[in-house]
């Protein structure tokens, strides 16, 4: 695999950003504020940086070696990038997010290539930014399943972190809470915005086949997709159900039913909830409404070549299943849907779509993933231990 | 994770009580007696046991109760600090949990003064020990089948994490002692010795009374710091992690365990802990809440010597004078105080378990 080595570039157009963002004002478009459609694809411009978080190279570095450290997590096997492999398109390459020991997760692990542009985090939107989506995972009890004192106790003995949180943050201590803000930093620079769309965007016309250039005509047109996924972002951000199937690991795997009711009882389902749940009701958990049972956040297109399965459940394991599924009207090759069909979208309807308009769909999905964002994991900063043993017998004699 | 700190005063109502409910010999100090019998229930007890011994009730599944309280070493740990949840160490001996039934205060700085339920919890959810979200526990208890029918048979419907809380503590009764020579009347001539020095000249009887053999009240005997809480750092960061969460001022500087300090913030309990039971040493070294002493003799000889050096040092230890042939008794009878091990199946759960969770069948037609 071409490794490309991008960190300069990265922290450089991290910089910029603040110059040019300013105060945290986006510069991409927001889906559904445009009048009488949905907001035409456009180039990603730089992502929003928040005014209490402002990106600094030395920032980035240490989110970049806090994102690869498990030691932030449980027992210290389980990071950020445990579950966000780089080569795995800074996510997991199975259905289910791998989860911490002991347990498997229960949603498709996202990347996080240009998660910065995201209002809500995770697939039914419960964070609403990066840095409350980075202490969520980092705790949660099948994700990382760390505790704020331990994990912060363990940076105060790691010297290199004690050096670089003093530099970054002013504090004598590593913080918890900036640790979730120097991830956050890391994470806004792994942006991707010189894909062949992109380009093409921007006047190269080359920069698409004439197949993909077709695939862009069916997106906008018969197929609908814009309808969602558009924007510079190529999602709406917003929550629909579009008629996924609950995976059938559920009934067939032990672990996966732990983590299932786990689930329903950690997101505070009522008891009745709980004996019936048999599928994600996604968005439901936000607000407790009915209308929103089934209804996940919609996915962006971009770098979608490299971070296969699809879905929140990954039910789907290459583009051509997820095309498939939507010239169905929102079915499995089964015949499988929501458990929610009176909560599924009326934009989903059966396409017509020829094998030929399918592949060139496909063309054009890819067209907006550039070259695979890889990177060295960082050697990472050992303990020491604080004190001396002169120190501490001086200690044991005053005592 | 959620921990319930008690207050000095519940510790000391709850000690007040057992005292007065044992007697007080003429010396003033409650008399080393028989442990009364503790009625259990044998379908709760089992499912304890199997619980205890369940590395899946932790959070990674990685350890069970058992890992750090061995039968072998009397539901202790043959290290001198407890080996703590993977990927951190700990900072305290592992205290035998033989008897622990009998106690009402728990933990080495006696920080848990209510019941064996809320130090159950204690264990299975403090990050540093077992890390478990009772909420996945209770979860994967549902997904055995095994569990299913013993939290059944045991009257406490579907598995869950009330009842784990109740199920330890119960298997926990059955772990008293059995056959001690104290106990049973056969104690050797050596050990008679002991015994009265240990009543007498020896001075221990002031904190070591009662059917226990302890006041279960805090006290400073100026035991030394064990460095590898601070020099290891995967010790170091449990103990930085307790003390942070448990609010001890100036933390990170911290070079001293500070005892039972940790519940009352009173500079007069700085260093002071929990007097353990003598009850089956025999099984449990080394010895003292950070397994500084690794053997009996040199606990009487470290009494002997006045204790360890600690300007809040308790006024009842101090040097003792005692002879050769004195300081053996004295180990005679403590070792008299140690009965049988309980390593045979009726204490330790022997069946394996299962490799994997079994998969619920029909599983979107029944009810979860």
């Amino acid at each position: 695999m071409n490794l490309k080595k991008h960190t300069p570039t990265l922290v450089a157009a991290a910089v910029a950003t603040v110059l040019l963002a300013g105060f945290g004002v986006t510069s991409i478009s927001i889906a559904g504020m445009e009048k009488g459609g949905p907001a035409p694809l456009a180039p990603l411009g730089l992502p929003p940086i928040p005014p209490d978080n402002l990106q600094t190279p030395a920032k980035i570095e240490l989110g970049k070696l806090l994102f690869f450290d498990p030691r932030v997590g449980g027992d210290a096997s389980t990071g950020c990038s445990t579950c966000h492999e780089p080569d795995q398109g800074w996510a997991w390459a199975e259905d289910f997010s791998r989860g911490y020991p002991g347990t498997v997760h229960w949603r498709n692990s996202q990347t996080i290539i240009n998660s910065a542009y995201f209002p809500r985090q995770f697939w039914a939107g419960s964070a609403s930014s990066n840095e409350k989506q980075a202490k969520s995972a980092a705790k949660g009890g099948v994700a990382g399943n760390g505790e704020d004192d331990l994990m912060e106790a363990r940076l105060a003995l790691i010297p290199e972190y004690r050096k670089r949180f003093k530099e970054v943050f002013g504090t004598e201590w590593p913080h918890i809470f900036d640790v979730w803000h120097a991830i956050s930093a890391f994470e806004r620079s792994m942006v991707q915005r010189d894909t062949p769309m992109d380009k093409y965007l921007q006047g190269d016309k080359r920069a698409l086949s004439e197949e993909a250039v077709r695939g862009k005509s069916l997106f906008e047109g018969k197929a609908g997709c814009i309808q969602c996924h558009n924007g510079a972002l190529t999602s709406d951000t917003d929550f629909h159900n579009i008629g996924i199937p609950p995976n059938v690991r559920w009934e067939e795997d032990g672990l996966a039913q732990i983590t299932f009711r786990f689930e329903q009882y950690a997101k505070g389902q009522t008891e009745e909830g709980y004996r019936t749940a048999k599928s994600d009701w996604g968005f439901y958990y936000r607000g407790k409404n009915k209308w929103d049972r089934g209804k996940f956040r919609t996915a962006p297109i971009r770098y979608v070549k490299y971070t296969a399965p699809y879905m929140h459940n990954g039910v789907f394991y290459t583009l051509e299943e997820v095309v498939d599924f939507y010239d169905r009207g929102g079915f499995d090759e089964d015949g499988r849907t929501t458990d929610f069909p009176e909560n599924k979208s009326p934009l989903i309807k059966p396409l017509g779509l020829t094998d030929e308009e399918k592949s060139d769909l496909i063309a054009f999905l890819e067209a907006y993933s550039g070259e695979e964002i890889l990177m060295e994991k960082p050697e990472l900063p050992e303990y020491a231990p604080l004190f001396t043993k002169a120190q501490l017998e001086a200690a044991q004699e005053a005592k | 994770m959620g921990v319930l700190v008690t207050t000095g005063r519940t510790i000391l109502a709850a000690t007040i009580g057992l005292g007065m409910a044992l007697g007080v010999q003429a010396s003033g100090y409650p008399d080393i007696g028989p442990l009364p019998q503790l009625k259990t229930n044998a379908a709760k007890a089992e499912l304890g046991k199997r619980l205890f011994f369940d590395r899946r009730i932790s959070g990674d599944a990685g350890i069970s109760c058992a890992d750090c309280h061995m039968p072998d070493n009397g539901y202790a740990h043959p290290d001198a600090l407890s080996p703590g949840y993977p990927g951190n160490g700990h900072f305290r001996n592992s205290a035998s949990l033989i008897n622990t039934a009998h106690k009402n205060v728990w933990n080495w700085d006696g920080r848990i003064g209510t019941n064996l339920n809320d130090m159950t919890r204690e264990m299975l959810t403090e990050d540093y020990i077992m890390n478990m979200d009772m909420r996945i526990m209770q979860e994967r208890a549902k997904q055995d089948p095994v569990y299913v029918q013993m939290f059944k048979d045991a009257g406490y419907g579907e598995p869950s994490n009330g009842s784990v809380r109740k199920a330890i503590p119960e298997y926990l009764k059955t772990l008293t002692s059995r056959n001690a020579p104290f106990d049973t009347g056969k104690m050797s001539d050596s050990a008679k010795r002991g015994m009265a020095l240990f009543k007498g000249k020896g001075g221990c009887m002031q904190c070591h009374n009662g059917s226990l053999v302890t006041d279960l009240k805090a006290h400073n005997t100026g035991v030394p710091e064990n460095f590898d809480v601070f020099l290891d750092p995967m010790n170091h960061q449990a103990f930085v992690a307790f003390t942070m969460f448990q609010g001890i001022p100036d933390y990170m500087n911290l070079k001293r365990d500070p005892g039972y300090y940790n519940v009352t913030l009173e500079e007069q309990d700085m260093g002071k802990f929990v007097t353990p039971s003598l009850r089956e040493l025999k099984y449990t070294a080394p010895y003292m809440h950070n397994g500084m002493i690794a053997s009996l003799p040199e606990v009487v000889e470290f009494y002997n010597n006045g204790g360890g050096k600690d300007s809040r040092k308790s006024d009842m230890v101090k040097p003792l004078n005692l002879s050769g042939q004195e300081k053996k008794d004295l180990v005679a009878f403590l070792e008299a105080l140690s009965g049988d091990p309980l390593t045979g199946s009726g204490f330790v759960w022997s069946e394996e378990y299962p490799a994997e969770y079994p998969v619920i069948e029909n599983w979107r037609q029944v009810r979860n």
